[in-house]
């Protein structure tokens, strides 16, 4: 199926790159804060994904028609975002391809971004950070710097896709979560989870813009998030909730 | 040639079928009948709010998110008895423009929707709260007769 889907380059790709994953899931917490960092880096754009298996759309950005899921780029630094939720018949073959991808083009790390719902997110003033990794020097590292591990449970969605994929391909991976609104913008919970990313990585972004925008960002994030809280139920997000069986 | 011997499929397995496939259509029905509509309304200056309900064993709670919100114009109706209508005014107008779209014309001043809650609820207890532009509707659920266990 990922033959279905093409990534077409439009400049050149930087190698050995960290690789940012911030497509709408819960809170839509990972488009929030990669956009923001792509936004704070001024990377361009460098390609866009193609597939007969998204919907026909096209966005407009100053009268020029853009892909809705593209990747910028900038020196050492990658970002794949979607403007559009992504048909949950579609997740396998795209995330397939974006680690194909990631993979020919010799990325050091993918690192993907997303949220974690909490019931009772309007009660708590600083959210939380979970992580999970794709292999065990990664995990230890994580460890090691004192992140919060995500030790058991289910994961659902893109960032579940990359894991698996990238477990597969022996490509570094990390998964960043940030407590957050399951079907609600949570600009808040992007903003922790981008200063989390700096214990990790050499990304170190002020969020302060972020957070002032926080409700202009919720105004404007209205749509995309409820068409992303149907494709978070065509992929059954909710087994999430679920408790696992390790006898 | 090798022939794998078709297992035979149990009354549970067909009615899985069917119950996943009764599934499919009755989201496509609500999705066919909800969200093809705009998230606005130019004739009364709103905006639709993002809204939600959870049904628990003892009440529903309905939440929505309001952000831009002036908290003391908030105002939640219970409409018959199993309508909710929620309507806030914003801190400031908002126009197309400030989407960056300039091929419609409007304004927006408020949020408003109305919420069809699925059980039966008692509105006169309803309590209403707003915290961080999140405002939460807790409704107690009317209990039915209890049933003794001999």
């Amino acid at each position: 199926m990922s033959q279905l889907v093409r990534i077409i380059e439009k400049k050149p790709i930087p190698t050995e790159a960290l690789m940012l994953h911030g497509l709408p899931d819960v809170g839509l917490v990972g488009l929030i804060a990669t956009s923001y960092i792509i936004s704070e880096l001024d990377l361009d754009e460098i390609a866009y994904v193609d597939s007969d298996l998204l919907p026909p759309v096209v966005v407009l950005h100053e009268g020029l028609p853009h892909a809705p899921l593209r990747i910028y780029g900038g020196k050492s630094i990658i970002a794949a975002i979607s403007e559009m939720a992504i048909p949950a018949a579609a997740i396998h073959p795209v995330m397939r391809k974006l680690t194909d991808w990631a993979q020919s083009k010799k990325v050091k790390m993918v690192l993907s971004i997303g949220g974690m719902p909490l019931e009772n997110r309007q009660d708590i003033k600083e959210p939380k950070v979970f992580c999970a990794a794709s292999n065990r020097d990664l995990l230890d590292m994580l460890d090691k710097k004192g992140l919060n591990i995500l030790k058991e449970g289910y994961m659902v969605g893109p960032q579940a896709l990359t894991m698996r994929y990238c477990a597969e391909r022996k490509l570094s991976a990390i998964v960043l979560l940030a407590q957050s609104f399951y079907n609600y913008p949570d600009p808040e919970a992007a903003a922790v989870a981008i200063e989390e990313l700096a214990k990790i990585t050499e990304l170190k972004i002020d969020v302060s813009k972020l957070l002032e925008k926080g409700e202009e960002i919720r105004l404007r994030a209205r749509d995309i998030m409820k068409r992303t809280q149907r494709e978070l139920t065509h992929m059954k997000k909710s087994r999430e909730y679920d408790l696992p069986l390790y006898v | 040639m090798t022939h794998k011997r078709q297992r035979k499929r149990s009354i549970f397995d067909i009615m899985s079928d069917y119950i996943e496939d009764f599934k499919t259509w009755a989201e496509e029905m609500i999705e066919s009948a909800t969200s093809e509509r705009p998230s606005w309304d130019i004739e009364s200056c709103s905006l639709e709010p993002l809204c939600n309900i959870f049904v628990t064993t003892k009440e529903v709670v309905v939440t929505a998110d309001l952000p831009y919100t002036e908290p003391k114009t908030v105002r939640v109706e219970a409409i018959g008895e199993d309508l909710i209508e929620i309507e806030a005014k914003m801190k400031r107008k908002v126009h197309f423009d400030d989407f960056g779209i300039t091929h419609r014309k409007g304004e927006f001043s408020s949020f408003l929707c109305q919420t069809r809650i699925p059980v039966p609820i008692k509105p006169e207890q309803m309590k209403v709260s707003l915290k961080h532009g999140i405002l939460e509707i807790r409704l107690p659920r009317k209990k039915g007769y209890e049933i003794k266990v001999e």
